[in-house]
């Protein structure tokens, strides 16, 4: 093989609880280093998979394979692998020091080499102080921390997270995104984290896996999930989108037109494969249409008059509501620097062609 | 809520405790340092000998152990037997859950007469467990299950084996799975998690449910008299004869403060003990 084995292979999972399939035939590979989200709603599967791989939950078909070695059958506590709960899941009898040095004492690590380990673990965590405290006596983003700090001690194979920032209040999340990818960075461990927060994923990792209903929707890079999305439901958890759906009406200079239901005409970067008639949906997210005061304006593409029905000021974005001239309602996010429009005011809707996301299949993805 | 208010809502229990429980042990104090006599009754005067020879006399002695190796030998056995079964209804999520719950329970429905007589007949010199083990060629002659250790024993842990259970159940299911994961992740054994993990996070449960066993124990009255006989004596048995049947209550009073010490001594210091590992847990 030319390429480095993967530090973690999942080869057709599969897993039902009763008549819930929970997991359906999921494949992926994880590169050493990688940070790899998988995103999605709750109950697509995803913190299955997740288990999975732990070996706490054993799956109906498939295997894992961790650096090569088929570890499917493998017993939980055999498979040197990190685990982060969503829950902390601290040991609420025993000191952070403790709690550290679990994983190393159930390895046999000398009392004497353990003191320096612990320490410098929660060093790396910025607790080092804090070794003799009780878990009750920290804060949320502490015991995360902690958490942290007893995952990563083992120096395990790969890292899981399941969704361990869901627990910790905006403000210490945003804290903690930043402090676990400088952490990832610094020890390049390979790390598997699972969230249903789309810009985590996006901010975190290196590539992100769209889930839904226990199938892998999407696999790429996070501009590529996020720019060129493979499917309506990909489009619409990445962001906020207005779908629009119509028809390929024929190419022109500026790139594919495509008549929207309804009259409008809106024009998008070409793609290969588009044949004239085709139906599709049209995908334009709220924070790349421009709105600005009316005006004549230069004669371009995707530029349409229209009405606010409805604005709200959300600290980054100004949130519209704007209606086109045919009555359909757009949603419209501006940044917040921007003077704010009032509600009943004429006002211009403008966007490019290459913020277009066109979506084949415009039936399923109109329906909404 | 305002401070004190609160205060209000133990007052009908406090009042009851009172009137049923305070008043009557602190009139038995005077009772019990005086001298009685037979066939005269209790004199006036002053005396310690009813305390003295509960701590000299061998025949009180004796007792006196016998009644707190019953007790503890009643709560490890509830322990031992109970710990798996509440850990099971803890943690099953089958649909009977609530049947076989309601089984552990059951038990407590009949009357304790009834079950003790149960015990009797299968007890004894010729009841149903020496026939069978004598059908089964297991021993000879019959053993004597009755009016000794064995006989109340046996009794006493299936009569307090679901105060046990039920209490252990809520502390088990209060123990995050998650915590159990992560050190099974973190590299131990399913056992090891237990012993290390599961078992330590119980210790509340399994601390209250063992003072329960004990002090019921100690204090149960009917079990010991029905199964020990006239003869074989347990603490609260020779309190009951001390005042119905030697009509010698300065004794009896004597020795029901020290039942009463006994209990409210082991309830404090377990009480220490809960706060020392609640600090923790």
């Amino acid at each position: 093989m030319s390429r480095a084995l993967p530090a973690l292979s999942v080869r057709r999972l599969r897993k039902s609880f009763g008549a819930v399939v929970a997991v359906d035939d999921v494949s992926l590979d994880v590169e050493r280093g990688e940070f790899l989200s998988l995103l999605g709603p709750s109950g697509c599967g995803k913190s299955t998979v997740l288990r999975m791989v732990a070996g706490l939950v054993v799956p109906d078909a498939g295997q894992v394979v961790l650096a090569g070695e088929d570890i499917t059958g493998v017993a939980v506590h055999r498979r040197n692998l990190g685990l982060v709960f969503q829950s902390y899941a601290l040991f609420p009898h025993m000191t952070v020091a403790d709690n550290v040095a679990f994983g190393l004492r159930r390895r046999g690590v000398a009392e004497a080499e353990l003191r320096p380990r612990v320490d410098r673990m929660l060093e790396l965590v910025r607790l080092g102080a804090l070794g003799a405290r009780y878990p009750r006596e920290l804060s949320g983003g502490q015991q995360q921390r902690v958490a942290l700090a007893r995952a990563l001690a083992t120096e395990p194979g790969v890292l899981l997270l399941d969704e361990p920032l869901s627990n910790l209040d905006a403000l210490l999340r945003d804290e903690m995104r930043v402090e676990l990818k400088r952490l990832q960075e610094r020890l390049g461990t390979t790390m598997i984290f699972v969230t249903h927060d789309q810009a985590e994923a996006l901010i975190l990792s290196d590539r992100v896996v769209v889930m839904q209903s226990g199938r892998i929707e999407q696999v790429g890079r996070p501009e590529e999930v996020y720019r060129r999305p493979a499917t309506p439901f990909v489009a619409r958890f990445l962001g906020r989108a207005n779908f629009l759906s119509g028809s390929i009406a024929g190419m022109s200079d500026a790139g594919v037109v495509v008549a929207i239901d309804g009259g409008l005409s809106v024009v998008a970067v070409a793609h290969p494969g588009l044949a004239p008639g085709q139906r599709v949906a049209v995908a334009i997210r709220q924070e790349h249409i421009r709105i600005e005061g009316p005006g004549a304006g230069p004669e371009r593409v995707n530029r349409f008059p229209v009405t606010v029905v409805f604005h709200a000021f959300a600290g980054q974005a100004h949130h519209y509501v704007v209606q086109l001239a045919d009555g359909r309602e757009l949603e419209v996010a501006a940044p917040g620097a921007v003077l704010p429009l009032a509600r009943g005011a004429a006002a211009v809707i403008e966007w490019g062609p290459d913020d277009v996301v066109l979506l084949a299949d415009g039936g399923a993805a109109g329906a909404r | 809520m305002i401070r004190g208010r609160g205060w209000a809502l133990l007052l009908p229990a406090l009042v009851l405790l009172l009137v049923v429980f305070l008043v009557p042990v602190a009139l038995m104090v005077p009772t019990s340092v005086r001298p009685y006599v037979p066939m005269v009754g209790i004199t006036s005067g002053f005396t310690v000998r009813y305390y003295t020879r509960l701590v000299t006399d061998s025949y009180y002695l004796e007792i006196i152990g016998r009644t707190l190796a019953l007790g503890s030998t009643v709560t490890l056995a509830t322990l031992v037997i109970g710990y798996p079964v509440a850990f099971f209804l803890a943690r099953t999520r089958s649909r009977w859950r609530n049947w076989l719950t309601l089984l552990v329970v059951f038990p407590l429905l009949l009357n304790l007469v009834v079950r003790t007589f149960g015990w009797i007949a299968l007890l004894a010199q010729n009841g149903l467990v020496n026939q069978a083990l004598q059908a089964l060629g297991v021993i000879q002659e019959p053993l004597k299950l009755l009016f000794n250790f064995t006989g109340l024993l046996i009794a006493l842990i299936h009569i307090f084996l679901p105060f046990m259970v039920l209490v252990l159940i809520g502390p088990i299911q209060n123990i995050p799975r998650d915590v159990e994961d992560a050190a099974r992740v973190l590299g131990a054994s399913w056992l090891s998690a237990f012993l290390r993990v599961t078992l330590p996070l119980s210790a509340p449960g399994i601390l209250s449910g063992s003072i329960l066993v004990f002090v019921l124990t100690i204090s149960a009255l009917v079990t010991p008299r029905l199964l020990g006989g006239p003869t074989y004596q347990v603490m609260s048995t020779l309190i009951y004869d001390e005042f119905l049947q030697r009509l010698n209550w300065p004794a009896g009073s004597a020795e029901a403060l020290l039942l009463t010490a006994m209990v409210l001594a082991l309830v404090f210091l377990s009480g220490i003990l809960a706060r020392r590992t609640g600090a923790r847990a």
